[in-house]
C-alpha cells in the first residue's frame, strides 16, 4: 500500500519523461554491449589476432604522453597566473582557454601546412637563406606529431579546472606556505600540486575523454588507434559487427579511466564552490622574473592560438572567394540548424532530467545524472556504431509500417538527419546538463517548495519560478552544447546523410584532399564563434 | 481538535534510524503551537511531513476534515490549504512584493486579488512597499512579506520554519509581539519550529518539546519553562542548546 502511494506521488510528467530520456541514452551504449559479446566473425578474429595489439599500443601511448603533457603545461599555467602578476596576465587568463576554440584536427592540418615542404618555414628557408632541411626534422605527421597536436590544443582543460580550483580554494595553504619562507618552485611542488590533484585530475580526465574520442588528428597523420580502427573496420571492410566489438573494447578501457579517476581522486570531490572565499592575491613580479612569466606564457599561447590563427588567415585571403559562394552558406546553414535543433533538445532533456533529480529522493533519482553524462565519455565513433545499429534494427522493425504508409520500404530514420541529431544529443547533453544542474544547485529547491505550498503544481513552479531564476544557466548550457556539436568530427563524418556537409566535415575534407588552403574558411568560421563564446563566458563568469 | 497527527514516523532514504519517532500531537483551531528542539532533532522534518514536502514512512495527518496522509494516502502540498514561511522566507527575487503575495491567488478574480494583496500588506504595515523587490528590503521586511504572502490565500494552518533565525537580536525581539498580534488577528492556527526557547514563550500557547524526533514534553509555556529566569534545571531541554538560558 505505501509503495503503490509512493509510486502515485512519485508517477508525474517530469517522471515519465526522464524515464523516457534516460532509456534513450542507454539504448545505442546497451546495443553495443549486447552485440559485443555476439558470435565472431573472421575479420574480427583477424583484427584480435594481428591488430587489436597495436590499436591498444597506439592509443595507450597518446593518451599517456598527453595526459603528462596536459598536467605540466596546464597546472604550471595556472599556478602561474592564479598567484603571480605579470605583464598582460589579465589577459592570459582567459586568452589561455583560446585554443580550446581551435578543435584538434584543425590544428593538425595547419601545422603540417606549416611545416611541410610548401609550408611558410621550409619555403622561407629556400627562398631567402637557400637553407634546405632535412625533411625528417620537419615531418609531423607522426606520434610525437599527434602527441604535440593533442597537448597544445587540450591543456586548456586542466588550466581551467586547476585555476578555478587554485584562485577560489588554495589562498589559505598558499599564503600559509608564502609565510612560513618556501620558494616559489617550492610551494608549487609541495603544496599547489598535491593538494589540487583532484581538480588536476578532473582536468586530466577530460584530456584523456577527448584524446580517446579523436578522429581527426589520428587519422590524418596516419596513426592505427581505435577510433581509427573503427572507421576501418566499418567502412573500408564494411563489417559493422567487428566495429562494434572494436566500440566495446574501447568502451572498458573508457571505463577503466573512469575507475582509475574515481579511484586517484579517493575521497578528496573536486567541486566548484559558490560560497564566500577568499580569492588568492597574486604577488607583484618584478625584473627578470616577470619577463620569463610573461615569456611562458606567451610561448604557449603563441603555439596554441596565434601561429595556427595566423596561418589560417592567410590562407583564407588566398580563397576569400569561397567566403561568397552559395555552397559556403548552405554549409553554415547545416552546421548552425542541425547544432541549434541539437541543442535546444538537449536544454530541454537536461532541464527535466536535473529537475526530476533534484525534487526527488531514491535511486532513480541518484542514478539518472549519472547515466545522462554518460555519453560524454564516451567516444563520439562508438556513439555512432551504437546508434547506427539500433536505427538500423528499428528501421527492420518498421518495415512493414513503411509499406503500410505506401512509403518504398527502405531503411528510412537510419538514413536521416534525425539519426545525427540523435547521435549528438546523446554525445553533448553532458554538457547541457552540467550548467543546467549547477544553475539548480544555486537556486536550491526553497523556491520551488514556497510556490508548491502557495498552490502551484512543480510543473507550473517550474515555468513560473524556476525557469526564470535558471534562465542564464539554460542558456549557458545552449550555447556550450551548439559550440561542441559545431566543432564535432567523428560522429558527424559516420552519421551524416548523403551529400549532408557541415563547416567542420568540409574542413577536413578539404585537407584530407591536400586542398589545405580552402579548409581555411570554414575553420576559421568555427573558431571565430567558439572563441566569442569564450570570451562571452569567461567574462559573464568573472562578473558572476 | 483542528489537527491531529499520529503515529508519525519520518526516515530518510540512506539513514540508519528514524529521524522522527512516534510523533503524536493535537491541536485546537486558532491555537499557536511551537516546536522546540535543538538542531538536529527533527523539528523542520515534522513542518516538512505536514506541509507536504516529504512523505511520511508512517502515521497520519488530519487538517480539519481533511486526511493529509495516511499509509494509503497523500495530498500534494499545492493541494493542502497548508500555508508556509520558510527560514530564509524564499520571496520570488524576480517578483515585486505585490506580485510575490498575489502568487498564491491564482484563481481569484482581479478585482478579490487586488483587495487581498492591500488587506494583508497593511496587516503587516508596508502597504507602501508594494512595487518593491526583495533585494530593496530589509531583513525584518522581507520577513512580513513572507507573512503576508503566506496569509494571502487563507491557508487553513500556518507553518514557520525558524522564523526569527535571520534576524538580528533587537529586531527579533520586536518582530516576534507583532507576529504573535497578527497571527491571533487572523485567528490562522499555526505552527513554528526553533531552538529558540524565548521565541517560544513569547509566541506559542503551547510548547512541544522534540528530542531526537520524539516529543519528550508538551505544555504550556509555564508548565514547560517556567516564569522566572532560574528555569534551566527545570527543563527537558539540554541548556547548551538554548540560546539564552
Amino acid at each position: 500500500m505505501k509503495w503503490f502511494r509512493s509510486l502515485k506521488t512519485t508517477m508525474n510528467l517530469w517522471t515519465v519523461l526522464s524515464v523516457i530520456f534516460v532509456l534513450l541514452v542507454l539504448l545505442p551504449n546497451l546495443s553495443i554491449i549486447v552485440q559485443f559479446f555476439a558470435e565472431p566473425n573472421e575479420n574480427w578474429l583477424h583484427i584480435r589476432e594481428y591488430m587489436l595489439q597495436n590499436y591498444i599500443q597506439n592509443t595507450l601511448i597518446l593518451v599517456f604522453f598527453v595526459g603528462i603533457l596536459t598536467l605540466f603545461i596546464g597546472t604550471s599555467l595556472a599556478w602561474i597566473i592564479s598567484a603571480y602578476d605579470f605583464p598582460m596576465r589579465r589577459f592570459f587568463q582567459w586568452g589561455m582557454i583560446l585554443p580550446l576554440a581551435i578543435p584538434p584536427y584543425i590544428g593538425a592540418y595547419t601545422y603540417h601546412g606549416i611545416l611541410n615542404y610548401t609550408g611558410v618555414i621550409q619555403t622561407s628557408l629556400r627562398n631567402q637563406f637557400d637553407v634546405t632541411v632535412n625533411q625528417q626534422y620537419f615531418n609531423i605527421m607522426n606520434m610525437p606529431g599527434a602527441i604535440f597536436i593533442l597537448t597544445i590544443f587540450l591543456f586548456p582543460y586542466v588550466y581551467t579546472i586547476t585555476k578555478a580550483f587554485l584562485a577560489r580554494q588554495s589562498t589559505a595553504l598558499v599564503e600559509n606556505a608564502r609565510i612560513l619562507g618556501s620558494s616559489s618552485w617550492r610551494i608549487y611542488f609541495r603544496v599547489v600540486l598535491p593538494i589540487s590533484r583532484a581538480a588536476i585530475i578532473a582536468g586530466v580526465s577530460l584530456v584523456i575523454l577527448e584524446v580517446l574520442n579523436d578522429y581527426g588528428v589520428v587519422s590524418y597523420y596516419g596513426i592505427q588507434t581505435f577510433t581509427t580502427a573503427i572507421f576501418q573496420t566499418w567502412f573500408g571492410m564494411g563489417d559493422l559487427q567487428s566495429a562494434v566489438k572494436l566500440s566495446g573494447t574501447l568502451m572498458v578501457i573508457v571505463l577503466g579511466i573512469l575507475v582509475i579517476e574515481r579511484i586517484a581522486r579517493g575521497r578528496r570531490q573536486f567541486s566548484f564552490t559558490t560560497t564566500k572565499v577568499k580569492l588568492l592575491q597574486p604577488v607583484k613580479l618584478e625584473g627578470p622574473k616577470k619577463w620569463y612569466a610573461f615569456g611562458f606564457c606567451m610561448f604557449i599561447f603563441s603555439i596554441g592560438f596565434i601561429i595556427p590563427v595566423i596561418q589560417l588567415i592567410y590562407w583564407a585571403t588566398m580563397t576569400y572567394e569561397q567566403f561568397f559562394s552559395i555552397d559556403f552558406w548552405q554549409l553554415i546553414w547545416n552546421s548552425v540548424s542541425v547544432a541549434f535543433i541539437a541543442s535546444t533538445i538537449i536544454v530541454v532533456m537536461a532541464v527535466v532530467i536535473s529537475n526530476f533529480a533534484r525534487l526527488n529522493r531514491g535511486m532513480l533519482a541518484k542514478t539518472f545524472p549519472k547515466i545522462t553524462i554518460l555519453g560524454y565519455s564516451i567516444p563520439g565513433a562508438v556513439i555512432a556504431v551504437g546508434v547506427v545499429t539500433l536505427f538500423t534494427a528499428l528501421d527492420r522493425q518498421l518495415f512493414g509500417f513503411y509499406e503500410w504508409l505506401g512509403l518504398e520500404p527502405t531503411l528510412l530514420i537510419s538514413t536521416s538527419l534525425f539519426m545525427l541529431v540523435f547521435a549528438y544529443v546523446i554525445r553533448y547533453l553532458a554538457v547541457g546538463y552540467n550548467s543546467i544542474e549547477s544553475g539548480f544547485d544555486r537556486i536550491g529547491t526553497n523556491f520551488t517548495e514556497a510556490s508548491r505550498m502557495l498552490g502551484m503544481s512543480v510543473t507550473k513552479s517550474f515555468f513560473k519560478v524556476d525557469m526564470k531564476l535558471i534562465r542564464g544557466a539554460i542558456f549557458g548550457g545552449f550555447i556550450l552544447a551548439f559550440i561542441d556539436i559545431m566543432k564535432e568530427l567523428p560522429l558527424t563524418l559516420i552519421l551524416r546523410p548523403f551529400n549532408f556537409d557541415t563547416l567542420a566535415t568540409k574542413a577536413y575534407q578539404y585537407a584530407v584532399d591536400e586542398m589545405i588552403q580552402q579548409a581555411a574558411i570554414p575553420s576559421i568560421f568555427i573558431i571565430l564563434v567558439s572563441g566569442i563564446a569564450i570570451y562571452v563566458f569567461h567574462h559573464v563568469l568573472e562578473k558572476e | 481538535m483542528f489537527v491531529h497527527i499520529r503515529n508519525l514516523a519520518f526516515k530518510y532514504p540512506n539513514a540508519k534510524d528514524n529521524t522522527i519517532n512516534d510523533f503524536n500531537l493535537t491541536i485546537d483551531q486558532g491555537e499557536i503551537i511551537s516546536i522546540l528542539g535543538e538542531s538536529g532533532s527533527g523539528k523542520s522534518t515534522i513542518l516538512r511531513l505536514i506541509a507536504g514536502l516529504d512523505m511520511p514512512t508512517n502515521g497520519n495527518i488530519m487538517v480539519g476534515d481533511h486526511c493529509m496522509c495516511s499509509n494509503s494516502t497523500f495530498t500534494q502540498p499545492e493541494k493542502r490549504g497548508v500555508g508556509m514561511v520558510f527560514q530564509d522566507y524564499a520571496l520570488f527575487p524576480h517578483m515585486t512584493v505585490e506580485d510575490n503575495i498575489k502568487f498564491g491567488l491564482q484563481k481569484w478574480s482581479r478585482k478579490d486579488k487586488k483587495n487581498r494583496v492591500g488587506e494583508v500588506l497593511e496587516l503587516v504595515n508596508l502597504e507602501d512597499y508594494r512595487k518593491r523587490y526583495p533585494f530593496e528590503l530589509s531583513g525584518g521586511q522581507q520577513q512580513r512579506v513572507a507573512l503576508a504572502r503566506a496569509l494571502a490565500p487563507k491557508p487553513k494552518l500556518l507553518l514557520f520554519d525558524e522564523p526569527f533565525s535571520n534576524l538580528d537580536a533587537d529586531l527579533q525581539i520586536r518582530i516576534r509581539e507583532e507576529l504573535r498580534r497578527i497571527i491571533k488577528s487572523t485567528g490562522v492556527t499555526s505552527i513554528f519550529v526553533t531552538h529558540d526557547q524565548d521565541d517560544s514563550q513569547a509566541l506559542a500557547d503551547r510548547i512541544v518539546v522534540l528530542r531526537e524526533g520524539e516529543v519528550a514534553q508538551i505544555g504550556t509555556a509555564q508548565e514547560i519553562l517556567g516564569t522566572d529566569c532560574n528555569f534551566a534545571d527545570r527543563m527537558p531541554v539540554k541548556p547548551r542548546v538554548l540560546s539564552r538560558v
